[in-house]
């Protein structure tokens, strides 16, 4: 490729400092997940740490469906910028399985007893201020949709459609490192006009199964599209971090400009406003309409049943401005997302606050005797913070484990030289 | 075309030099010429081209241009203008209670002012590529170069203005032709 | 091969690099020089009128009066003319403009979330798609404008001070309309002009050279003394940018706030919350319905297929295909939350709709968005240009359908059975309507006849020997 004389020797030392490093990120996670389940044990609450852990694998879950998404874009669009990071993404795929195993606690959890672990209205006996769940003519309404074995079956089917498609895309690409041969490129792109609407599809139902139904009551036909854009911001920002710590590390060096980096800022941008586009629309349509049968779930995010105002309230500012304003912004800023310090601390924090959006939608869920939220500030949040470092300690090994397996750039890509040339 | 007087009796009066134009057949040529023009440190010079060649600013030692923050500014104008019109009509001049909904609220005045934001960044935007521009502006000396036709079809130029320091008729000349400049005609301002 | 910045070290995974061939689409083919391109498109404006221009002409002229006539009659008598009435105080006029509307969005889209994209192949169409924008705004803002009754107090709609010292109710989302559209109006025009600029400096000089004293004067005179220099290029590519920039929220925020209209009111069918970018789906499907529609034939007329290649046309019909699927996940997910909600009278509207006294215009409208675009899976129907004119025209038909389902059927059954209806248009309505056509097309003949259909400056750099190092070997 280059006549140029400074060349970097291939580092051997980066296979075993990447294995020594997926050792210790299993090993994280392995003590996030310990973490959980003795806090799941020892709690009276068990059904607030659930919760906390649904919290945690739904933010794991949504980064790798982000992922997912963004590669079958990459391959509808034969997008050339992001050839290289398409192959980082590709690693983070291998943690769909995992992804898919560590979720089975809450199924199993939900078949077990009560059923109602993490979803009330599994309980039919569950008591809802003097009638239950099983009497609730909404519920019963819903029954069909909502109910065991449907859930189950449903996330059991995304989780393999995401396993499917994922190791779908990773052979054909890996497979094209060795042979060069043009018919995997046709194939991801068949695999992407497939892909696309089926992850639609699963991701939209996925919300509405995992977090909107924990207020059965509510409904919203824009949460599928919420869901979304956190995917695709969360997958977005782990790309930032993956290419700034590949770039320190040496292997991006001479790889990535600026112009990858100015790329996927504005990527995480044009996100950025998508996602205020649809928690807005959501929100303003409820709040104009002024409907009690829609507007009780923000209620229950704002005030108690006293009037007071509630911890949610303040989450939810946090989100306005942490969420939209801050990242927005910031990454207004050509300076911001070229250099690597600033870009990987607005990764950071957009990361940290899809994660507070997800409490946010997740934990008021649980209640006091009154049937007002249980504050955000409370135990909850070690639950959440454990599950995290456990369900992404075990993703990031996953990944780690499968970034050595291949070259670091897809060298066979048809679109690798416009990659590494990349210029606005 | 031009009726300039530079057969004027007085010799002191003759009109003045603008500089020299220099023609470049493809866009290859004309970008390495610009680099070796910008490296032997002109200020006051331009490149003429059809359409905006990709690359140029590098080769011309072009800073990113200002016109972002023009914008940015038209755009909080326009925000604040949007919120405040509707506080102070809805809320402070003529409260009118509609639709039991409160007499300002961000929210519903939220669509309006996004606009306005819109709006205000577009005219900013617009009006500030025009004044860094210098435009309108109908004549230039560069535009009585009986060749510029081809500037904007499909030809390349270089100018150097007489008014850079470094600028000395026969070397920048010189400089040009070394640089694969065609065509070097001297413009009268 | 590569001349790298000394600094960098080279990995040495570089040297592996080779990639597979799959080469990318030429976006003008033949590898036409510069000079073609300005010829070939400034011949269009230079060269005699032709016959078949003045024809077609004339006929859009016919067709425009019906609005003239139409309006006319509105304005001497009454909006009693329209065949509104209880319950269904809102159809056509509403229909028409959301339609029209719809359609504009597909110019702002090609212009401006594609050059963001970094889509090349959008330099071909978006001067006509940014027309069609402009002409569709036109269109769209007659029925509002003269469905307020006495349209000489149009102005009321903007705060301007007047003697009842009442304000604007800015609690209502028409008067956010007001400002969506005429922003939007606004904007379109800027973005176009600037766009304009370079290739107006063009047919300057060639006019002069011509000796056209007279279109020399007035081309010149709007190209504000523009010489290609690379100073201003710099400031203009950088506004370009950004005008691009604000007009994607823009474009989202028009129909948004259009979804507005209906989905901040409580009647079953209209209040849900997928309609903000539902609506911009369907309204980027239905601009591109009619791009195809517009561009296909002025392709075939004036030999553009260098151009406009086939490429083009598929990319065309892959967006047509990927937002009718959109269209087709929002309506699966309103119906299933209509379900899921389990509140009857939105339950009751999504039966009706389909089965009740305008099933047909559902059925036509599933058939037109969600079947219609299918047939784009087919590389052979892409290929297929009059096919896929055809089934543009249903993309169109499909659209204005779908608006009609939207507003028509949830007004004409919502809570009380008593107060039921059903709707038809009355002639001045179809008058109307149909003269929009015309109007719309007496201005893009117009416009094909007198400013440049395409972006010579643009689409000149894409050509191969635009770049500057004649391969992709730059760092």
């Amino acid at each position: 490729m280059s006549t140029s004389t400074a060349t970097l020797a291939a580092n051997p030392g980066a296979t075993a400092a990447s294995g020594a490093g997926a050792s210790r990120a299993l090993m994280i996670g392995v003590a996030g997940l310990v973490l959980t389940a003795v806090g799941f044990f020892i709690s009276h609450d068990s059904h607030a740490v659930a919760l906390s852990y649904l919290v945690g694998i739904s933010f794991c879950t949504a980064i790798a469906i982000g992922m997912l998404l963004l590669v079958l874009i990459h391959h509808i669009f034969d997008a050339s910028w992001s050839v290289v990071l398409r192959r980082q993404f590709e690693h983070g795929f291998a943690a769909f399985p995992w992804l898919g195993l560590l979720f089975l606690p809450l199924l199993i959890g939900s078949w077990m007893g009560t059923h109602d672990l993490v979803w009330p209205w599994m309980n039919l006996n569950y008591d809802m201020h003097g009638t239950t769940v099983g009497e609730d003519i909404l519920y019963q309404k819903k029954s069909g949709f909502l109910n065991l074995g449907m859930l189950t079956g449903a996330t059991v089917a995304f989780f393999l459609s995401w396993v499917w498609l994922g190791a779908r895309l990773r052979k054909a690409s890996f497979t094209q490192d060795q042979d060069g041969d043009i018919k995997w490129t046709s194939m991801n792109r068949v695999t992407a006009a497939l892909g696309i609407p089926m992850t639609a599809i699963s991701l939209s139902f996925a919300a509405i199964y995992w977090i909107k139904s924990l207020e059965y009551h509510w409904f919203s036909t824009m949460y599928g599209v919420w869901f979304f854009a956190n995917c695709i911001r969360g997958a977005l920002c782990c790309g930032v971090l993956i290419m700034v710590w590949l770039y320190r590390r040496g292997d991006f060096k001479g790889i990535l400009n600026p112009n990858h980096f100015h790329s996927i800022g504005q990527l995480m941008l044009a996100f950025t406003v998508f996602w205020a586009y649809v928690t807005f629309s959501q929100y303003f349509l409820i709040w104009n309409a002024n409907v009690p049968e829609e507007t009780f779930w923000y209620n229950l995010r704002e005030l108690n049943h006293d009037g007071s105002t509630n911890q949610w309230w303040y989450v939810g500012l946090v989100i306005l401005f942490g969420h939209f304003f801050i990242p927005f912004f910031a990454l207004l800023s050509y300076r911001f997302k070229i250099t690597h310090h600033i870009i990987t601390k607005i990764a950071c924090w957009i990361l940290a606050v899809i994660l507070i959006d997800l409490c946010y939608n997740i934990l008021p869920a649980l209640k006091d005797e009154h049937g007002d939220s249980l504050p955000f500030l409370s135990m909850n949040l070690v639950w959440v913070l454990s599950s995290v470092v456990g369900v992404g300690g075990v993703c990031l090994w996953a990944y780690l484990r499968s970034l050595p397996t291949t070259k670091i750039i897809p060298i066979r890509d048809p679109r690798i030289v416009e990659c590494l040339t990349h210029h606005e | 075309m031009s009726t300039a007087g530079t057969t004027s009796a007085d010799p002191t009066m003759a009109a003045q030099n603008y500089g020299l134009i220099a023609a470049f057949d493809t866009a290859p040529a004309l970008y390495h010429a610009a680099e070796q023009v910008r490296d032997a440190g002109f200020r006051r010079w331009d490149c003429i081209t059809p359409f905006p060649v990709h690359g140029l600013d590098k080769a011309m030692g072009l800073k990113r241009s200002i016109v972002p923050r023009i914008s940015l500014a038209g755009g909080i104008t326009g925000f604040c203008t949007g919120m405040s019109m509707i506080w102070w009509t809805g809320a402070y001049d003529y409260k009118l209670m509609v639709g039991g909904k409160p007499l300002f609220s961000p929210m519903f005045a939220f669509p309006v002012s996004y606009e306005l934001t819109i709006l205000f960044t577009a005219f900013a935007t617009i009006g500030g590529m025009l004044v860094l521009n210098g435009l309108p502006m109908h004549y230039h000396p560069v535009l009585k170069h009986d060749q510029i036709r081809r500037g904007m079809d499909d030809r390349f130029f270089i100018v150097i203005e007489a008014r850079d320091d470094r600028f000395d008729a026969a070397k920048t000349r010189a400089l040009l032709e070394a640089a694969g400049g065609l065509d070097i005609k001297e413009l009268e301002a | 091969m590569a001349h790298v910045e000394s600094s960098v070290p080279v990995p040495a995974i570089l040297q592996e690099v080779k990639p597979a061939v799959l080469p990318r689409a030429i976006l003008v083919e033949n590898n036409r020089s510069f000079a073609w391109i300005t010829d070939k498109i400034c011949g269009i404006i230079e060269g005699k009128t032709p016959a078949w221009w003045w024809i077609c002409f004339i006929i859009a002229c016919c067709v425009a009066s019906f609005t003239v006539a139409g309006i006319t009659y509105l304005i001497a008598t009454g909006v009693g003319v329209w065949g509104h009435a209880n319950p269904v105080n809102w159809a056509w006029d509403i229909v028409n403009f959301v339609f029209w509307i719809g359609i504009g969005h597909a110019g702002t889209l090609i212009s401006a979330i594609l050059c963001l994209l970094r889509q090349k192949w959008r330099t071909s169409i978006n001067r006509a798609a940014e027309a069609m924008t402009i002409f569709a705004v036109v269109c769209a803002a007659i029925f509002p404008v003269f469905h307020v009754g006495r349209v000489w107090y149009a102005w009321y709609l903007f705060p301007i001070p007047n003697s009842n010292w009442i304000w604007q109710n800015f609690r209502s989302p028409l008067e956010w309309d007001v400002f969506a559209v005429s922003t939007y109006g606004t904007v379109s025009v800027l973005f176009w002009y600037v766009g304009l600029l370079p290739d107006l400096a063009t047919l300057r000089d060639r006019f002069e050279a011509a000796g056209n004293k007279l279109r020399s004067f007035l081309y010149g005179l709007f190209a504000m003394g523009w010489r290609g220099s690379n100073r201003h290029w710099s400031n203009y590519e950088m506004a370009y940018l950004i005008l691009a920039g604000i007009s994607t929220p823009l474009v989202l925020s028009v129909h948004t706030i259009v979804s507005f209209d209906f989905a901040v009111s409580l009647i079953p069918g209209w209040h849900t919350t997928i309609f903000p970018p539902y609506f911009v789906a369907g309204a980027i499907f239905s601009g591109f319905g009619m791009v195809m529609t517009l561009m296909l034939p002025l392709r075939a007329v004036y030999k553009l297929e260098d151009l406009i290649t086939q490429y083009h046309i598929d990319c065309m019909c892959k967006i047509t295909l990927a937002t009718g699927t959109m269209v087709g996940y929002a309506y699966a997910m309103e119906f299933f939350i209509a379900w899921y909600g389990a509140n009857p009278y939105e339950g009751f509207t999504f039966i009706n709709r389909a089965f009740g006294p305008y099933a047909w215009a559902y059925w036509i409208m599933i058939t037109c968005n969600v079947i219609t675009p299918q047939f784009f899976w087919s590389k052979r129907i892409r290929a297929n240009t009059a096919l896929v004119w055809i089934l543009s025209i249903f993309v169109n038909v499909g659209m204005w359908f779908e608006r009609f389902v939207i507003i028509v059927t949830s007004l004409a059954r919502d809570f009380l059975p008593s107060s039921w209806g059903y709707y038809s248009p009355s002639i001045v309505e179809i008058f109307t309507f149909f003269g929009t056509f015309g109007v719309f097309s007496v201005l893009f003949l117009l416009f094909i006849r007198f400013l440049p259909i395409m972006p010579m400056a643009e689409l000149k750099a894409v050509t191969p020997q635009a770049d500057v190092h004649g391969g992709h070997d730059q760092r």
